[in-house]
């Protein structure tokens, strides 16, 4: 709408700022870290690109419509198995510890998501003439995304953890899969119920808030018992 | 390795991204629209003078400053309305109804008589017409509705405060340059001559040279545009045509001589234009149509596009009453008996020539000043009937069943005077009926000039066909036409600064909120924590909690 709106919608993206701010990773001088974290994401997203625009038909045309179509969405989603294989990078080339480490991978990736995918749309659109409730509502789902990113790292890390509870590791490979297909089972969901967007974001955030809860409680054990 | 494709192929994404985000749809709402048509006859300026907006839409029942633009539907706005638009106003854009047919006959009256006031008027903001589009009505409904919701609540201020924060808004936007006057205007006038079975007449001992024979010129004015760009139903066009192959027909096969030449002249002209282009036509030299004048026929809205009435009338108008035994009085009489046939009744109109005035009434005035007998057929009993130039048309089967009436009555009319014949003996009969498959095609003619139509069809039929034009003087221009491009109207959902105020207002609230969750997040961990431990061995290290705090 204006300049002062695509203020706003950028006052929504603070919590990335509070979220490197206060949970010390600025005392660590992790900027740098962050940074690499999205390289990596950019990384990644390139030769997400590359394997979908080599294997799979375009559908770019029947999602523009707002369809919801099942099957392409899967195949997509087993593209994004390539995210998890991209955090993998970061924990295993990014050095940091314990809690740091996490937030450094989660953070940068959330970040350059940000920058990259919504950053032009605010820029052109949040300023452009029309009003619409999209871009605040983008702005917060990338809050949502953000806890979504931090808990993905941390099951990752979980994952690659030998020390891991035998008993939780099927739970850690659950919670992974639900994570990587989430674009296919709650977008599916999302579009059978025809809700409103902001009860969308309202459900997104509950099924990331949900997820995180579970990841914290496994991560906590873990951390307790070797010690970090 | 990585570092080295990393660096690369991030800079690649950096631009291919932003390109893929410009491709996003923006969301501004776009419609056609087409501008109020400009022009310029005898140094008076019609239509709106201006082209680009840029203000909030208002409704017609909101707006009361020259930042705002009115939006409203044609049959909501009333002539007092858009006088008071036209002066006070920042623009206006007028929604077209979806279906003139549908509407009665007093909304089609008033939509004529609107279209006559801004036919008559120049226009100091820009106007526009839009196309009936369903989105546009929803916008314009809402923008009516808000503000009738607005003025009947006289609340709280805390109510009217919620409500300019939800109110939407809208900016409508019309790109677009000034019109620009285009120095080769011109209006091309079309004619071509009938000529008698020539043949016949050398058989016939008593035949005179065929260019000493007295003319009959028949004209009509073909209308080009209207209020806007469009074209208009041209049934004048539509029954001279029908003439033109009806009598080449007669002449080409009947034994009788035709004691009169017939000429056929159409112009781009009309109403409109002051008809420049039978004026320019008597101005040629050499012109040896002139020189033998029986009578000068004109048709002007033969058939009314936009009417109410389900029946039909002719009239025949004239600028002096015709005495007795005049060629026009017989012509008048044979007309008269001819419609009886079909039960219409024929009424002769007077009216004096007024000079004074800038604009001619009627077409054969041009030719009544130049002391032709002259007079027009119409189906109008006033000049000042609107309909004359509106651009709507209603019943299409209507139109043609009442072209066909209309083109028998003249063409037996005609007849009957050519060949001195009773008016009851019907020669458009048989092999030479006008029948709707004749009518039909000569709808579609558009302009003089449009893909060479109407030349061909005079040249099909006539001898002599010649076009010329009637160039605008690059000084003192009798005429002008502007260049008009293409636009476009946006109609943006705008919110007013207030709502952005409530809004960083909301976002501090959640900001803190997702501050103070951050800064007791350990708190929360060490509960977490606490549920995980099955053994009791709280292990406090003294760096512990304080290493949470990275979390």
């Amino acid at each position: 709408m204006t300049l002062y709106h695509f203020g706003n919608c950028v006052a929504l993206l603070m919590p990335y700022y509070f979220t490197y701010k206060y949970s010390g990773l600025s005392e660590y001088g992790a900027f740098w870290k962050c940074i690499q974290a999205g390289g990596i994401y950019i990384f990644t997203q390139l030769c997400k690109m590359l394997v979908l625009a080599t294997f799979f038909y375009s559908d770019t045309s029947s999602t523009g419509n707002g369809e919801f179509n099942f099957f392409a969405e899967i195949f997509r989603c087993s593209v994004d198995i390539a995210d998890l294989l991209g955090f993998a990078l970061i924990l295993s080339r990014i050095p940091g510890k314990g809690h740091s480490k996490l937030i450094t991978a989660g953070l940068g990736w959330a970040t350059a998501e940000v920058i990259l995918s919504r950053g032009i749309m605010l820029w052109v659109g949040a300023r452009g003439t029309e009003f619409s409730w999209i871009y605040i509502l983008k702005c917060l789902e990338s809050n949502v995304m953000l806890v979504q990113h931090i808990s993905t790292a941390t099951l990752i890390w979980l994952f690659t953890r030998h020390d891991l509870n035998k008993a939780l590791k099927p739970l850690v490979s659950v919670l992974l899969a639900v994570t990587v297909f989430k674009g296919v089972w709650l977008e599916g969901l999302l579009h059978i119920l025809t809700i409103g967007p902001w009860l969308t974001i309202a459900v997104k955030a509950l099924v990331a808030a949900v997820i995180g809860f579970c990841t914290l409680h496994i991560y906590s054990g873990l951390a307790q018992q070797i010690g970090i | 390795m990585l570092r080295e494709t990393d660096g690369g192929m991030s800079y690649f994404l950096l631009i291919a991204i932003p390109v893929l985000a410009f491709c996003l749809p923006v969301m501004a709402s776009e419609f056609e629209v087409m501008s109020m048509s400009k022009f310029d006859v005898n140094g008076q300026n019609f239509g709106s003078r201006q082209s680009s907006i840029s203000l909030e839409a208002r409704s017609l029942y909101s707006w009361n400053t020259s930042r705002h633009c009115v939006l409203t539907r044609l049959i909501n706005l009333s002539v007092n309305d858009f006088d008071k638009i036209r002066q006070n106003a920042g623009g206006l854009i007028i929604m077209l109804p979806s279906d003139i047919m549908k509407l009665d006959a007093e909304a089609k009256e008033h939509i004529a008589v609107l279209e006559q006031a801004m036919l008559t008027h120049t226009g100091a903001v820009p106007i526009y017409f839009a196309p009936y589009n369903i989105n546009l009505e929803k916008i314009i409904d809402e923008i009516t509705y808000t503000t009738i919701k607005a003025s009947s609540q006289n609340q709280t201020s805390v109510a009217q405060l919620i409500m300019s924060v939800s109110a939407n808004g809208y900016h409508a936007t019309v790109g677009g340059t000034n019109k620009v006057a285009n120095k080769n205007s011109k209006i091309p006038i079309i004619y071509g001559e009938l000529l008698s079975n020539q043949l016949h007449l050398k058989a016939n001992d008593n035949a005179v040279d065929a260019h000493k024979l007295p003319v009959i010129l028949i004209t009509a004015t073909l209308k080009t545009f209207g209020v806007f760009n469009d074209y208009p139903v041209n049934a004048d066009v539509t029954v001279l045509l029908a003439l033109i192959e009806m009598f080449s027909k007669l002449h080409s096969t009947t034994n009788m001589a035709p004691n009169y030449r017939l000429i056929f002249m159409i112009s781009d002209t009309g109403l409109l234009l002051n008809f420049q282009g039978s004026k320019k036509w008597l101005e040629i030299d050499d012109n040896s149509a002139l020189q033998n004048v029986e009578f000068v026929l004109c048709l002007d809205t033969i058939i009314e596009s936009l009417s109410s009435n389900p029946d039909m009338d002719m009239y025949m108008h004239v600028s002096k009453p015709p005495k007795e035994k005049t060629s026009i009085s017989h012509f008048f009489k044979l007309l008269k008996s001819t419609a009886e046939k079909y039960n219409i009744t024929v009424e002769g109109v007077h009216k004096k020539i007024n000079l004074a005035d800038s604009k001619l009434a009627w077409e054969h005035e041009r030719f009544s000043i130049k002391r032709y007998p002259s007079f027009t057929l119409s189906s109008l009993k006033s000049h000042r009937s609107p309909s004359r130039t509106t651009i709507f048309k209603d019943d299409e089967t209507r139109i043609l069943t009442h072209t066909l009436i209309a083109s028998r009555i003249v063409a037996e009319a005609l007849a009957s005077f050519m060949y001195k014949m009773e008016p009851t003996t019907s020669i458009f009969d048989g092999q030479f009926a006008i029948k709707e498959e004749n009518v039909l095609p000569y709808f579609g003619i558009k302009s003089v000039l449009h893909n060479n139509d109407l030349k061909d069809a005079f040249e099909k039929y006539l001898n002599n066909v010649k076009i010329i034009y009637d160039k605008a003087d690059s000084r003192d221009p009798d005429f002008m036409f502007y260049n008009e491009n293409d636009v476009k109207l946006n109609v943006y959902r705008v919110k007013p600064a207030i709502f952005d105020i409530f809004l960083t207002i909301l976002i501090g609230f959640y900001l803190l909120t997702v501050f103070f969750g951050i800064q007791y997040f350990p708190l929360f961990y060490d509960k977490v924590s606490r549920l995980t431990r099955d053994d009791t061995s709280v292990q406090t290290n003294g760096h512990y909690p304080e290493r949470l705090k990275f979390k």
